[in-house]
């Protein structure tokens, strides 16, 4: 059973520090979360993703980038679809809360600055917010979602969705030495 | 007397040759058909090859030509198998808890077309 939680001031933050700016760190640091709102946060990271991929297939032509666009949205809507599955097991609802907002604000202009651009200059921005994406991610994940996560089944998910993340980072970066050249 | 002798000894030779057609018969033949399929199937081994944790495990596979190998994905995402080199054969898209097997034709490097940086090996000795 997910029960609700509170995370420290200080974790609060470190999460913030990972998925956004400093400016939003003092704005949440009377924030709390429980484990509906961290499947929330985790939920919403998976989107971003898809959204980010989704400018991706329309602005590149690169077959590389494409192919990494297309797994991104895929590997992401079956992460999504498993913690779908999870929280309507357990009977639970996502919790929007304050660092999923500020996730999709933050995420809004990311797109913005990504759908202005074209050609090369797309895909090395595309790639680039990649890389940087999951690495923060992977950190918040690794360091702050997984051991602050109660329920057993949600922590179980959030460490199977670890390796996957990684590999995307690896192919990202891969990526990224491709363009570069 | 006589005629109870010869009875006695063709009731002799009737069970000898019964005994020696049934030892050349069929049933025999078939073990060995049997014994030699049997051969066959331990010389040809179907190798397994899990897909977990974003990895091919075991990595490395060590065959014989006429080996098969089956792979089957236990991530939560897709995965696919294609030859390295130029592409000589792809699985299909293989969802979570899907199979694919290949049969072995000879040594060949290999890799998830959907995440490249996943890689094994197939070496026939």
């Amino acid at each position: 059973m997910i029960k609700s939680r509170t995370l420290s001031m200080l974790k609060v933050g470190m999460i913030a520090c990972f998925f956004i700016p400093s400016s939003f760190v003092l704005a949440q640091q009377s924030q709390q979360l429980s484990d509906p709102q961290i499947a929330s946060v985790a939920v919403t990271a998976n989107q971003i993703d898809i959204d980010y991929a989704q400018i991706a297939l329309t602005h590149s032509k690169n077959s590389d980038v494409l192919n990494f666009a297309r797994t991104m949205a895929n590997d992401h809507k079956a992460v999504i679809g498993q913690a779908v599955a999870l929280v309507t097991k357990l009977k639970v609802t996502p919790e929007t809360n304050a660092v999923t907002k500020k996730l999709l604000s933050d995420a809004e202009k990311t797109k913005k600055e990504l759908e202005q651009k074209k050609g090369k200059a797309f895909d090395k921005a595309y790639v680039n917010n990649e890389v940087a994406y999951h690495k923060a991610v992977i950190a918040a994940v690794e360091s702050l979602l997984i051991p602050e996560t109660d329920n057993a089944e949600l922590k179980s998910l959030l460490q199977n969705v670890l390796p996957a993340l990684k590999t995307h980072l690896s192919h990202a970066e891969m990526l990224q030495k491709m363009i570069a050249k | 007397m006589k005629n109870l002798i010869i009875a006695f000894n063709r009731l002799i030779l009737f069970a000898f040759l019964s005994v020696t057609i049934w030892s050349c018969t069929s049933p025999a033949s078939e073990s060995t058909a049997d014994k030699q399929e049997e051969s066959t199937q331990i010389a040809h081994q179907t190798h397994l090859v899990e897909i977990t944790q974003m990895k091919f495990n075991p990595e490395v596979v060590t065959v014989k030509i006429g080996d098969k190998i089956t792979f089957v994905n236990h991530d939560m995402v897709a995965h696919d198998i294609t030859e390295e080199s130029s592409k000589k054969w792809s699985s299909s898209s293989l969802q979570p808890e899907q199979t694919w097997t290949l049969d072995v034709t000879e040594s060949n490097n290999y890799y998830c077309s959907l995440h490249p940086v996943m890689k094994g090996k197939i070496i026939v000795e």
